[in-house]
Parts: structure tokens; sequence; C-alpha cells
């Protein structure tokens, strides 16, 4: 049995509670930090031995992060965890939350220590309506037992999170975007500098963080570094990560798996292969705004460092598998539709570019397409890299390894003037 | 590169854009470098006033060398050592040129009807980026356009989202109620629903929209810019002397825009300002001289008129002989007035319509020096301003912007005033009576310079001040606060107004500015004056200073047989109509000289038109001392249109313009006195520099600059001088009247502005609520005041944010609040009930 970590407490059909957490060693952190026997910088110090990388598709290190809210920054200070998770193809923050919601519970408090924040907000997605209501019932019992509050543990330290149901835009997910959105402004991202740690919400200095990214936190301070590290297959890696597997496989869901598991032995092993017929065309190996990964490589370890040295991505590790019968000029289409909507209207190339981009790979798609389409499309997916904040690049993403890897099913459907993979009506 | 010590080199990058070297202050951003150079980077959404947002992408240039590398926005990034840029990189140019299809894929290309067109940076940028040629095959998006008043047109379709306009409303002004809605290629600039835009500085979107959104439909489709005569115009609707562009076509005023000042009004003007100008234009202003109610030549007119009033001064001596002018009189007819009246020994001329204001305005101008004395733009510096006696939307509306600004960089804003003040931007009220301000000033001043003795800098202009008035003990907090917050701070401005305060408190503003000085070593008084010459007719005014009070006394005691009534409508503002009719019936000559179709006008024995500022051109200086002169924008005479009947093109030839006899006023009231030989621009200039030395300089320096007449030390505060202020009378039972101006409705010559009438509502006559409650008046109500003289029946504000004890009366057009006969001090409550009219 590989070993579970953030879900070591799932249950079938039930959530964890309190009390399993705690059985399992949950909230022993905590007290330890009300005893006094971690300063928030030995928790910034730990964190970072442990080698822990956001899990919000960055991949960055979050003790960094953490360490760049100035020693002599304004008070107070904020954390916000992110749980407005509408990548396509990624449904792990919902899955924590339903399986053991205490664990990001925890995780937040030390973060907000670990940056001396006095309040936190939860922002979720407001369609994960009852995970919300999940996250509400159980913060409360968690204040309760005296958790979150004033004086927690009867220390002086004092944290409470507050859950903030999200307007529910894909933008509100970028971290500055989502700190206008809690401020009541319109979710437009913010340049940096000033960084969000440096002048964040109501120019205080705040730390956003992805709830996996948190909910790793107890874990990496009552196992320890060398432990946290060890859990990894690759080298430099660190942990686990769960992956969020849908496509065309036998057994499609989220499963945790040490951070650097190869591809293959994803789809093969732990989603039960390809269905019967299929066979592996392609994946988007990190959600909807990373590049298509084809067959050749297949063994490539799902780590951070080992995907970029591939060209490609681990993003928020939502494995999106595609067999030889799937249209990617649609499968493309239909991701661009969705950036092109999800745009915040800030910057020409994701406001005007993106529905460009819709627009011909539409008319390939249902055989207007012409051949000048293609290096416009090609020209566009570069410019696009121009934008204001990292939406379009990401939408380009497809559009470019689409152009690519399968340029010639993209010249079939043009010379066909169809859809070379539509069923005969 | 020689080698500069550390700290120049810090302060100053040194960059490279295009092969030219530049170096440019710390936090300069690439795009503003590169136009210091003269090198324009195409940008649709960076603006200096509002910054850079990195919207457009329109900006974009090549790194090549530095910090930053590839291709970047020039917006977005500060210049720093060592950058190597290149604005005509291919890479770049080919981005710049993909933008420009990106914003034009929904543009509908409706230049040939667009008001934008000519002068449109969208216009500009497609044709100057090459972008000719359509590729993009769907359908373009459309939107739906809104009304948002009388001032501004709508035009989504052409929208390119840059988001100057919601910057500019919401960040930059401070209101709400336009900005983006909805998300990706929907983004919809608008209101939540149609109507009125709430912001009386809205009239900017129009220079702000780089292409045709929002256009000024007061001038839609009568003219391309480039039919325009366009010259750089001054703006005389209050005192701050704002700076415009005025165009004018077919012998009539178009369009006014805001032109930069770096000193007055930066960037930006006040829909006061931009929309007052059809006063020009109208088809009833006076075009032809009349005697005795007979058209008749200006010749002819000026004849009649030198005759008469010659015979009257023969007859019944030359002080028989009145003249009256106003604050919007340019300096040229001023001094003109000046020296015919003084040559003559006719009575000089009254300025002002009431003692009060000529007393404070002189005041104010005597105290005010070059130690003393801040801008407009210096004002948006300060870390504490303290305002009083003056509501700044309504009294001087770019201050209020000025003030904003203030606001943004987190200064502190006081407003020490009875009225129900609103304003675009966070400041503590201190709602208190006319009478009691002037206390407070002293009480201020009292507490700091007791601070300045315990510092032991012991200045040499220290006096103590006068025993400061009894003061209701709930401001004494309050007051600690505001001595506080003075003492606190680096750079505090005291700001005033002249209107509703009591004859003394200019001094004492001027008193703690003195003292703020000495603390602060920075200049910190900003008086707002009643007009746009205010300062000018008070430096020309003689001693004793006389108003129109004065007048309509002598001519009810016989004194006066004679009014030369210049550039004035004292019906406007003397608070007794019927008295005024009574005496100026008494005359036995009435003359008048205006552009404007006054009621004076209408009963003038003789009338001699004149021309507008705009015709002629004049120099007027502001309340802070700035001379500043404008040339004319057009020839003068009646607008082709009205010769034409409105027909095109006109059918009507001539060798001469109709209606084009007609001159300033200095040059008219020249003809009347019989000076031939001061006919000329330069014998004007003469004439000025003679009446005040100050002037002097007009001759000397081009009209695009202006200077400040101010002495290097102001008048040393006066002995003995205490007319009426302190505690008011208190009549437990009776309201304070105040009378005060409106943004729109009370200033003169925008009120003769159709579209200003049309976008005006209905004002309010304002009451505390706790002084409406036994009255059982609510928010607008009508009530109706009844006294001796007169009556008028008013829809009633009611206010908390306001003080008690005052009765705050607009001198608004449609108010008619001359009909209550002798304006009282006091109203008693028994005179205030609620009317029944629904």
């Amino acid at each position: 049995m590989l070993p579970q970590v953030l879900f070591q407490n799932r249950k079938p059909r039930r959530i964890a509670t309190m009390e399993e957490y705690c059985g399992s060693g949950g909230y022993r952190v905590l007290e330890d930090i009300a005893r006094g026997k971690y300063s928030p910088a030995d928790i910034c110090r730990i964190v970072g031995e442990a080698g822990l990388r956001g899990r919000g598709g960055a991949g960055f290190p979050a003790a960094t992060k953490w360490m760049s809210v100035p020693v002599d920054g304004a008070y107070p200070r904020y954390l916000a965890a992110n749980a407005d998770e509408m990548e396509p193809g990624t449904f792990k923050d919902r899955m924590l939350i339903h399986v053991d919601p205490h664990t990001l519970i925890e995780g937040m408090i030390i973060a907000g220590y670990a940056i001396s924040a006095s309040k936190a907000f939860f922002f979720i997605r407001p369609s994960y309506d009852s995970s919300a209501m999940i996250l509400e019932r159980e913060l409360e019992r968690a204040r309760q037992a005296g958790y979150l509050g004033d004086n927690i543990l009867g220390s002086d330290y004092s944290f409470d999170i507050i859950l903030h149901r999200s307007g529910g835009r894909y933008i509100c997910g970028e971290a500055t975007a989502l700190l206008n959105a809690l401020m009541g402004k319109r979710p437009n991202p913010m340049k940096p500098p000033p960084y969000p740690t440096v002048k964040g919400l109501w120019n205080r200095p705040t730390v956003v963080n992805n709830v996996e990214t948190l909910a790793n936190l107890p874990h990496i301070l009552r196992n320890g570094p060398e432990w946290y590290k060890g859990l990894a297959r690759t080298k430099t890696g660190a942990g686990t990560k769960l992956f969020c597997i849908s496509g065309k496989v036998n057994r499609p869901g989220c499963v945790e798996l040490p951070i650097g598991t190869p591809l293959r032995e994803i789809i093969e092993e732990h989603a039960g292969g390809m269905r019967a017929g299929s066979e592996f065309k392609a994946c988007l190996p990190g959600g909807a705004s990373t590049r298509y990964l084809t067959k050749d490589l297949l063994d490539v370890e799902m780590d951070f460092d080992s995907l970029s040295a591939v060209g490609h991505r681990l993003g928020t590790a939502a494995i999106t598998v595609f067999d030889q019968k799937t249209c990617l000029v649609g499968v493309t289409l239909n991701l661009l539709q969705f950036f092109a909507r999800e745009s915040c209207g800030w910057c020409t190339p994701c406001r005007e570019g993106l529905p460009y981009i819709r627009d011909l790979l539409w008319r390939i798609e249902n055989g207007e397409g012409r051949e000048e389409y293609i290096p416009m499309l090609r020209q566009m997916s570069r410019d696009v890299w121009n934008a204001y904040c990292a939406l379009a690049p990401g939408a380009a993403s497809p559009v470019e390894s689409l152009l690519t890897f399968f340029e010639d099913e993209v010249r079939e459907h043009i010379r066909l003037k169809k859809c070379p993979f539509s069923r005969p009506r | 590169m020689p080698v500069q010590s550390a700290s120049l080199r810090i302060a100053m990058p040194r960059l490279v854009i295009d092969d030219l070297e530049i170096e440019v202050p710390e936090g300069t951003k690439v795009i503003e470098a590169a136009e210091r150079l003269g090198i324009m980077i195409p940008r649709f959404c960076y603006h200096k006033a509002l910054g850079s947002a990195g919207a457009c992408r329109m900006c974009a240039v090549k790194f090549i060398h530095g910090p930053f590398k590839g291709l970047q926005m020039s917006c977005m990034i500060d210049a720093q050592d060592g950058m190597v840029v290149s604005t005509t990189d291919e890479e770049a140019v080919a981005f710049r040129r993909q933008v420009i299809e990106w914003l034009m894929m929904n543009h509908p290309h409706d230049c040939p009807v667009c008001d934008e067109g000519g002068q449109c940076l969208l216009q500009d940028e497609t044709v100057s980026g090459g972008h000719g040629l359509r590729r993009y095959p769907g359908r373009k998006r459309t939107y739906h356009d809104q009304y948002l008043g009388e001032f501004i047109a709508h035009e989504m379709n052409r929208c390119i989202h840059c988001y100057r306009c919601s910057r500019f409303y919401q960040d930059f002004a401070g209101y709400r109620d336009l900005g983006p809605m909805q998300i990706a290629n929907r983004v919809y600039f608008g209101r939540f629903r149609d109507g009125p835009l709430e912001s009386p500085f809205a009239g900017n979107l129009v220079d702000i929209c780089p292409t045709g959104v929002y256009t000024d439909r007061s001038s839609r489709y009568k003219a391309r810019r480039w039919d325009l005569q366009r010259v750089p115009f001054l703006c005389i609707h209050c005192s701050l002397g704002c700076s415009t562009v005025a165009s004018a076509r077919y012998r009539e005023v178009v369009r006014i825009e805001a032109r930069f000042n770096k000193s007055v009004n930066g960037h930006f003007i006040c829909d006061r300002g931009r929309f007052g100008y059809p006063y020009a234009n109208l088809a009833g202003r006076p075009r032809r001289a009349r005697v005795d109610g007979e058209d008749a030549s200006l010749a002819e007119a000026v004849r009649a008129a030198s005759g008469r009033l010659d015979q009257i001064s023969m007859n019944a001596g030359p002080d028989a002989v009145a003249l009256v002018a106003s604050d919007r009189c340019s300096l040229e007819t001023l001094a003109v007035l000046k020296r015919i009246s003084r040559e003559k020994g006719w009575t000089h001329p009254a300025v002002f319509p009431r003692p009060d204001l000529e007393h404070k305005t002189r005041r104010a101008v005597s105290r005010l020096d070059r130690r003393l004395a801040v801008s407009m733009r210096e004002l948006e510096s300060a870390d504490f301003i303290l305002a009083v006696g003056i509501d700044p939307v309504h009294e001087a509306p770019m201050l209020a912007l000025a003030l904003r600004q203030a606001f943004r960089e987190d200064a502190g804003i006081v407003v020490m005033d009875p009225r129900p003040v609103s304003a675009p931007f966070d400041f503590e009220h201190v709602a208190i009576a006319p009478a009691e301000i002037g206390g407070c000033l002293s009480r201020i001043t009292e507490a700091l310079s007791a601070l300045q003795a315990d510092s032991a800098a012991q200045g040499k202009e220290t006096r103590r001040p006068e025993a400061a008035g009894p003061l209701r003990a709930d401001l004494d907090s309050r007051i600690a606060g505001i001595v506080e917050r003075l003492k606190g701070s680096r750079n505090p401005v005291i700001v005033c107004g002249t209107d509703i305060v009591r004859d003394s408190t200019p001094d004492r503003a001027a008193d703690l500015a003195l003292l703020l000085l000495q603390l602060k070593g920075r200049p910190c008084l900003f008086f707002v004056l009643p007009g746009p010459n205010s300062f000018g007719a008070v430096l020309l005014a003689e001693s004793p200073g006389r108003s129109f009070s004065d007048v309509v006394q002598d001519i009810e005691q016989g004194k006066v047989k004679a009014l030369l009534v210049v550039e004035s409508d004292p019906f406007k503002n003397f608070p007794d109509r019927e008295r005024l009719e009574r005496a100026l019936d008494r005359l036995d000559l009435l003359a008048a000289m205006d552009y404007l179709p006054t009621s004076v006008v209408g009963r003038a024995h003789i009338v001699l038109p004149t021309c507008t500022v705009f015709e002629r051109g004049g120099s007027f200086i502001n309340q802070e001392g700035r001379v500043q002169r404008v040339e004319p924008v057009h020839e003068g005479g009646v607008p082709v249109h009205q010769v034409s009947g409105g027909g095109h093109p006109p059918r009507v030839f001539s060798h001469e313009v109709p209606g084009g006899e007609i001159e300033a006023a200095w040059r008219t009231a020249v003809e009347v006195a019989g000076y031939t030989n001061a006919r000329d621009n330069l014998s004007i200039l003469k004439i000025m520099a003679e009446e005040h030395p100050g002037f002097a300089r007009c001759r000397d320096i081009p009209t695009s600059r202006s200077f400040r007449v101010l002495p290097d030390a102001g008048d040393r505060p006066p002995v003995c001088e205490e007319t009426g202020d302190g505690a008011a009378p208190e009549a437990a039972d009776t309201l304070e009247v105040v009378l005060v101006d409106r943004f729109f409705g009370t200033e003169e010559l925008s009120g003769y502005s159709p579209v200003i009438q049309n976008a005006d509502s209905e004002p309010l006559v304002f009451l505390h609520v706790r002084d409406a409650e036994p009255l059982g008046i609510a928010h607008s109500d009508w009530i109706s005041i009844a006294l001796e003289g007169g009556g008028l029946e008013v829809r009633a504000g009611v206010s908390a944010q306001m003080a008690e004890g005052v009765l705050v009366i607009p001198r608004h057009r449609l108010l008619e609040w001359q009909k209550l006969g002798p304006v009282p001090a006091r109203i008693p409550f028994g005179r205030i009930s609620k009317a029944g009219k629904e």
C-alpha cells in the first residue's frame, strides 16, 4: 500500500470527524505551537527544508512565499486559502474537504502562525456549496474545541477563519484577482510589485496558498522534513500529490500518490488502464492550461522539475486522458470556449484574442476552416503570452501544442471540410 | 560615462531608447521617458493623470539589455539604469499590429458619423499601425447604449476597453455610478441603469476616451476637429481660472475641452466650465445697439450715451453718474472703467453686489502674498487640509477634485461649514454656523501659537490673536483634534471661502496660515473668491470700496441720476427685486453694456452690445493672483446659422460680418468716454500698467504664460477691524439665512446655457432635521417662507449633516429667491410652514 498522507483518514462515503482526525495525531502540532515549541520562523524553516511546493499550479516554494512577508510588515496580516477550484479536470480541493476537513483547518492555523496572521479567508467556489457547508460546520467545531478564536489553546495567539463563497469565476482563482474579489472589487489580477505578501488585502501583507499546500503542513511538522522528502519518488521532489484522473480510463478519480510517480504507472495501475477499445493518444498532464502530452512521454515522472525539463507543466496534476477516437480540435475548442468565457476582460490579448482563437477553431471543427488559419492560430497563441496575467498563456498552451503535435489532424479537418471524427449522421 | 555620486545615479536612471540616451527621475515609466525624447509609443490605457494600467498592451516595446528582456509593456516598467529599449523592433511592431487587429475586431467602423473622427486615438493608431485589411471572419459584438444625461452621448460599440473612463470616474474623481460590468469580451462601461451621470466632472470622459464612446452632446454633429478654430482658453465660470481649449466654427463656440495646466487644473475641468459656453451663442444675445427702444448703429448709440452722460454730469455734477461692473469683466474693462471714472469724476465702479463680499475679497487679496499662496496643484500634495466656509463642489468645483487627490494620498480633510456639504472624498465635517467659523479659527491659532511659544521659535510677525468669542462646549474637543492634526502635519493648507463667512474670517484664516508658515515653512493659504476676476477687481478698486447696494442707496437719495452698467446684472444678485426696480425707474439714464440678454439690458435706455471673451480675448486674475490672458477664438458677429436661418451653405453674402461692429466692453467704454487715442491693444496694455503697476508685465510676456501679481509680503493684519463677527445675536426661535451658490444654476454665464438648464435639477432649501421636526417638515416637502416684503414656496431639504439654526437658500435661477424681498439675517420659525402644495 502506498503511503497515504492527506487521505490517511479517507472513509468510504463519509467525512472524517474531528475526533478521527485528532485520533490520527491531528491538532498535535497546534498544541505544540500553543506550548511554544515552534516559533513562526521555525515553521518557515522546517517547511522550507521539507521542500513543499505550492499545489495550485505554479509550484512556488511555500516557505519562500511566507518569508517574503517583510519582517517589519504592517499588522493585521492575512492568509487566504484558495479553494476556487475551477481548472477543468481538477477536483482535488473538493476531495480534500470531503475527506478530512480538519487537516485543512489545522494547516491554515499553522500557516497563519508562520506569517503572524490574525485572520484567514477560506475562499471557496460557490458551486462547492456542499463543501462550504461542511467547512462551516467543522470550523465551528474547531472553534468550540479552542483551536480557533482568541488565545488558541491558552496561548497568546489568536486566529480565526472566515469562509467566503466566491462570485464564481475562473479568474478568481488567480491570487491577486482573488484578493480583489475578497475586497469586493472586480476580480482583475494585479501585476506585482507590490507583491501581495507586502501589500495585499487592504494594503496589508497577505499570503495566498492553495488548500492542498496547506493540508500538507500538519503532516510535515508532525513527521519532519526528512520523512516528507522521502515520500517522493524523485530526488528533487517532496511529498505526495493528489492526482485527478479523468478521461478514457477505467477508474477515473482522485488518488494520492508519491510525487514523481511515472505517468504510465498512474494510468495503467492507479486508474485501471485505458478503457477497452481505447488507445492512449494524448493527455493534459496538469489541467486545461497545460500542453498536450503525447505517447512518447508516457514514462515521464510526474513532478514539477521532471515535467518542465521536457517542456510540460505539472499544473494542478489533473490528468485528462484522450484516446485515438477523440478529436483534439474539438477538445481544444471546448477548452477555448471555457477560457474565452472566463477572461476577466482586463487586457486585450485575453479579452479579444481568445474569442478570436475560439472562432477560428470553431470554423475548423465545423468545416469552415482555411489553411491560412493555421499560421494565424500559431501566431496568436504566441502573442497572447504578452497578456497581463497567466490566464491567456495557459489558454494558449493546448492550442499551441495542438498545432505542434497534431497539425496533421487540424489539416485533415480543413481538407475534408468537416471533422474526421464526427460520426456520420 | 563619468562616475557620478551614488545618490545621483540612483535618483536619475540613464537609459537608451531607440539609440537616444536619456536621464529621467527614478520612478519614471519607460513610456514617459520615451515621450520626453519625443518618441510617442502607442498607447490607449496609459494616461499621465491616471497612470499605468497595463490593460491595452499597445505600448509593447522590445527590451534589449538591462534587467528586463524581450517584449514588455513600456507603461508597466520603471526606467532603470542600463536599459536599452527599441520601440521599432520588428517583434514589437508586429505584436502592436496584432493588438490593433484584436481591438478592431468588434469596432463598428462608424467613423463617418462619429464625432471623435479626426481626433480619435484609435483611428490614428489603427492607421499608423498598418492594420488595414480585416481578417477576422466572425460577427461583431454589439451593446445597447445608455442615456447618461444631457452632457454625454454613449456609444458602447466603439469601446476598446482601455478602462480609462472607469479609472477616471471611480478612482480619480471618486464617483461610483459609472464603471465596468460583466466579464470577458462582454465588459460594459456604463451605469447600472440609464440616467444622468452623478459626477460634476463627467465631461472629462469625453477628453480621456481614446475613441468615441463618450462624446460631447452639446457639440454633436457640429464639426470635425480640423474645421474648428481652436485656441488655448480660460474658464471664467468660477474664480479658479482653469485652462481650456475653446473651439469655434461659423462664428459660434462649439466645444470646450480641458487643457493641461501644471499649476491650476491639471488635466481636467468641471462640467460647468465645459458646458457653460452656449451663453456666447444665444439667439437672444444683444447684437444691435439700441437707443430708447429703437435699433441704432453702435456709433450712434455711443454718441447718444456719451452726450447724455456728459449732460447729466454737467447738470447734476459728475458724481451723479455711477458705474457698475462685475467680476466677469476682463481686467482691460475694469482698468478702463477705473480710468474713466477718475478722469471724468464719475462715481467709481461698483463691482461687487454686496458690501460684505467686497470687503472680504479685499481682505483676502490684501493678505495673500508670495510666501503664503498655494496653487491648486500644490494643494494636492498637502497632508492636512482645513477648509472653512466653503462647499468645494459647488463654489469651486475643481478644488473638490484637487482635494480628492490629496485625500487619495492619505491627506486628512476637515470642512468647517454650515451647509450639508457632500464631496467625493472622506472628510470630517464641522457643521457650524457662519458666525462660529471665525471664532474656531482664532481658537486654533491661539492653541498653535502657544505651541510655537513653547518651541521658542519667536517669529517676527506673531501677535496675540484677538480673544476668541465664547464657543459651544462640544466644539472644544473637535478644535483640539484639528490643532493636533495641524501640529502633526508637515504640509497643511488652509482653504477659505469668501461667500458665506463673516467679514473678518479671511483675515483669521490668513493669521492661521501665517503662523503655519512659521511653523512648517511652507506656503499654506488658498482662498476661493466670488468670481473669475474678483481678484482683479479689488486690485483696481478705489478705497473705500463700493458695492451695488451703495449705488441703489445713492439712487434712492437722488445722488445718482445716470447709471452705466457694464457686463453686470444687478437683478441676479440684488436681494430685493421690487426695490431695485423702483430705484432703476428713478434714473434719468440707464445705459447697459453687455453680451448677455440680462434684465438690465431689457430695461436700459441705451444698450451697447459687447463682445464675449471668446470674441475679443481678455485678462483675468484667478483667486491665487495668477494673471491669465487669452486671445480671441473667433472674430465675432452673428453665428452663420442664425443669419442664414439654419440653411447650409449660408445664402447671405456681404463684405461685412453681420453683427461684426460690436466690440469688447473696454473699447466701447473708451469710445463713450471719448478717448479716441486709446483704441488699440497697445494702449490698453498701457492703461492697465498705469492703473496697477503689477499689470506692467502683461506687455512683456506672451499670452501662453501666466504670472502671479502677489506682493512679497501681504498686508499686516488689521489692527481693529471687527465687523459683526463673533457669536451672532442668538434668537432661539429664528433661523439664520445663508444664501449660497450651487454647481449649476447660480453662476451667471452658465445659467444661460440651454444644455445646463436641461440638466439642472430643482434646488432645495436646506434646514437641519432638528429644526425641521418641530415644524413638521420632512425631506422634499414643499414649504412656504412668508416675510413682510414677499414670500417663497420651495421644496425643503432636511439633513442631519449640517449646522443647526441655519436655513440654506441657494441663489438659484429657478428659485427666484429675490422675491423674498429684503432678505433678513434671520427668519423666525413662525414664518416657515409646510405648504399644502404637492
